[in-house]
């Protein structure tokens, strides 16, 4: 089989109205937004190394960073994933289609111009990423169109029989703007510094279990059983997982700010709950596992579940490493320290990737009838994992020593300062492993940019293969 | 073909890109050509496929009430199926393309599901967002609010604009690695109180460093410190908060 044309079909893809396409923008913006935020990550790191070469510091990289990757490329991707799989959930049509090509454009836009502004000054200057107001409120309301769509499109579905993947697509789409509309109280004026604090770490720490974990996993458990036609393992395990990713969100945002301001009851209660990521994490592997039992062979070549596969399982060594360091020994080391940079790196840039992937690379070629690009695949693979996991291990390390130094003189050994006794010495090896982080956030970004080239590869140059296509009867009368 | 592809495609109401496509497709995988197979799709003689375009149906593993030891080879409770006829709304796919099937698990109600969720949303933000916020120490005669000048409540808010609490707290916490930084900051704390610590923590900056000092840090002249061009007015507001950030001394 010829290749086919460039430009064979893509238009009617862009601007068709068939629910289909509304999933497969998303996924293509999402593609552009992860090559974007990649690049501003690797400055930001770049910039906490090397602060005196940057014209932007890392204050402003870091947020813009942190808003293009967790809205513009994990919400606008896992959203697209969920627009392709409610239909074959539900037997249904989208509901507001219309409003979910709107909320598309409109999410893409706010990202940008927040961009801008905090690029600008704008920004409030909160974690992970401070919008202005006039910036947060469209975004509280767009975040929570995927809500409306699906709690639509189960309205009309045609049987009463639920896949595990629609619990998690639920959770998710639910929880996405009640974390926003929580992190956006954060700017009310009333609002005490403490209570902005938690109120960032909250939604930090909330939109990585309650949204990323939740929904990639609910995606992969779809993906996982439609190209391999084989029965979920446990159906059990996915609710332990589903439901103790939703309870997890607390603590592990908590943790960073533990022996702080806060109520001291916070740091015994948020060690011992903090073990639901870990649980909820490794119930989901071990589903993933127990249902590949088998077809191992058959997951070694495809990109798609293989994505999904390690992202999992680099999802539950995140997630033991967050629940970690919950207990008060290990906080009063971690807490504040480059250890918490490396979790949300590895959770975002690693994790986040690698499930979004997981569903894209099943869903892109069947949403335009082209076979996957595969010359990038296992670049992406090994580049993606190898990075984050590389910036996990030396971020969080950089972290640790970072932690005992300033126990050996106050603040000695943080990044750049200096300090009295074997804190000072300490200070050079924490440069040196940021160093080492910063070479691996390189490689990850090399990895960022072959998923964006498989992904527009298939687009543009996939072979032709068969199309998946939701007709509905009224558009075959159209 | 032009004129085959044409009527093929006003016959079955598709676009015609969306015809071609699919035709060629479909005659590479029968081994046919696309002529062929848009007679065919026309309302000729049909083409045998020899190897399937669509995918088969997946095995449908049903609900079984064998006892628990029998049912861990095949996964008892999920069903995949495609949807009965009468009941799927979708038309039949045009030609070269398939539906997929639609992945369904065991009666369920979503509703749960939604108010389930909504529900632990609650309890999460009343636990880990709201509790932490609320001031629960007893009252004292010590308290981390310090009275800042005009002045320095605009410099706040550039330093907040700035992104410097991404790399500062304005946090001393009641641990050895926090000892010589200054008062422990307590629930009514009104300085920026941050999350990370990449550079020096600034809850008390004000007794250990003079205004030039400060001026001199913040431009990037004297450390390693990322060099910030600010405005004069800003610049004066800044060190005036910095200034002003005494948690140590003088307070209570």
């Amino acid at each position: 089989m010829a290749d086919t044309p460039n430009s064979d079909n893509r238009t009617l893809h862009v601007v068709g109205e068939d629910d289909s396409r509304v999933a497969a923008n998303h996924l293509v913006t999402g593609a552009f937004f992860l090559v974007l935020g990649g690049g501003l990550q690797l400055l930001s790191l770049m910039s906490l190394r090397f602060a005196d070469i940057f014209p932007i510091t890392y204050g402003r990289l870091e947020p813009m960073a942190n808003l293009t990757l967790m809205i513009g490329f994990v919400s606008i991707s896992l959203i697209g994933g969920i627009y392709y799989v409610l239909p074959r959930l539900t037997g249904a049509r989208l509901n507001f289609s219309s409003l979910a090509r709107f909320e598309l454009f409109g999410i893409a836009g706010l990202v940008l111009v927040g961009l801008l502004a905090i690029g600008f000054g704008f920004g409030t200057g909160g974690q992970p990423f401070g919008l202005p107001w006039w910036i947060n409120l469209p975004m509280t309301l767009l975040l929570a169109v995927p809500a409306l769509v699906t709690i639509g499109t189960i309205s009309n579905r045609t049987e009463n029989r639920s896949y595990v993947t629609l619990w998690f697509v639920l959770g998710g789409v639910i929880w996405l703007p009640l974390l926003y509309l929580a992190f956006f109280s954060g700017d009310l004026p009333y609002l005490s510094s403490t209570a902005v604090a938690y109120t960032d770490v909250f939604f930090s720490a909330g939109f990585v279990t309650m949204f990323l974990f939740t929904v990639g996993t609910g995606l992969f458990y779809y993906t996982m059983v439609r190209e391999l036609d084989v029965s979920l393992a446990s159906r059990q395990l996915a609710l332990v997982g589903f439901w103790s990713l939703g309870f997890a969100a607390v603590w592990w945002g908590t943790a960073q700010l533990m022996f702080g301001p806060g109520p001291s009851y916070l740091s015994g209660v948020g060690a011992a709950l903090g073990l639901a990521f870990p649980i909820g994490a490794l119930a989901n592997a071990a589903n993933a596992s127990l249902t590949l039992e088998g077809a191992w062979d058959k997951v070694r070549d495809r990109p798609d579940l293989r994505a999904g596969v390690l992202g999992l399982y680099l999802g539950v060594g995140v997630a033991v490493m967050a629940a970690l360091a919950g207990f008060r020994s290990i906080a009063s080391v971690a807490a504040l320290t480059g250890f918490w940079q490396a979790i949300e790196y590895a959770a975002i840039s690693g994790v986040g990737t690698l499930l979004i992937a997981s569903v894209s690379f099943s869903a892109v070629p069947r949403l335009f009838g082209r076979e996957l690009y595969t010359r990038r695949t296992k670049t992406f693979l090994t580049l993606t994992l190898t990075g984050s996991v590389g910036v996990l291990v030396f971020m969080a390390a950089s972290g640790l020593v970072s932690g005992y130094s300033w126990i050996g003189g106050s603040n000695s050994g943080a990044y750049v300062d200096v300090g009295e006794g074997w804190g000072a010495g300490l200070a050079g090896s924490v440069e040196t492993m940021m160093l080492i982080a910063v070479g691996f956030a390189i490689v990850t970004f090399f990895g960022q940019l072959a998923y964006a080239a498989t992904i527009i590869g298939t687009v543009t140059q996939g072979k032709a293969a068969t199309q998946e296509v939701l007709v509905a009867k009224a558009t075959v009368d159209e | 073909m032009s004129d085959l592809l044409a009527a093929t495609s006003t016959t079955l109401g598709v676009p015609e890109d969306l015809v071609r496509r699919s035709a060629e497709a479909r005659a590479a995988e029968a081994g046919s050509n696309v002529d062929e197979i848009l007679t065919a799709w026309g309302g000729g003689e049909a083409i045998v496929v020899t190897s399937s375009a669509a995918p088969e149906p997946p095995p449908s593993v049903e609900v079984s009430s064998e006892p628990p030891a029998q049912q861990e080879d095949v996964a008892p409770e999920i069903v995949i199926e495609t949807p009965p006829a009468q009941t799927a709304p979708m038309a039949t796919a045009p030609p070269g393309t398939y539906q997929p099937p639609v992945l369904v698990g065991v009666p369920d109600k979503p509703g749960m599901i939604i108010l389930g969720a909504i529900g632990l949303f609650l309890v999460v933000l009343l636990m880990g967002l709201i509790g932490p916020s609320v001031a629960t120490d007893e009252p004292g005669s010590r308290t981390s609010e310090i009275p800042y000048s005009q002045t320095a409540v605009n410099g706040q808010r550039v330093y907040a604009s700035l992104g410097c609490a991404a790399c500062h707290t304005q946090m001393v916490r009641p641990v050895v690695a926090d000892v010589g930084l200054g008062a422990v900051t307590l629930n009514d704390t009104n300085q920026v109180v941050g999350d990370r610590r990449f550079g020096p923590d600034l809850s008390d900056v004000g007794t250990r460093m003079t205004s030039s000092q400060l001026e001199s840090t913040v431009t990037g002249d004297t450390t390693t410190h990322p060099p910030h061009n600010l405005a004069p007015k800003d610049m004066t507001a800044l060190v005036a908060y910095l200034l002003e950030s005494r948690n140590s001394g003088g307070l209570g």
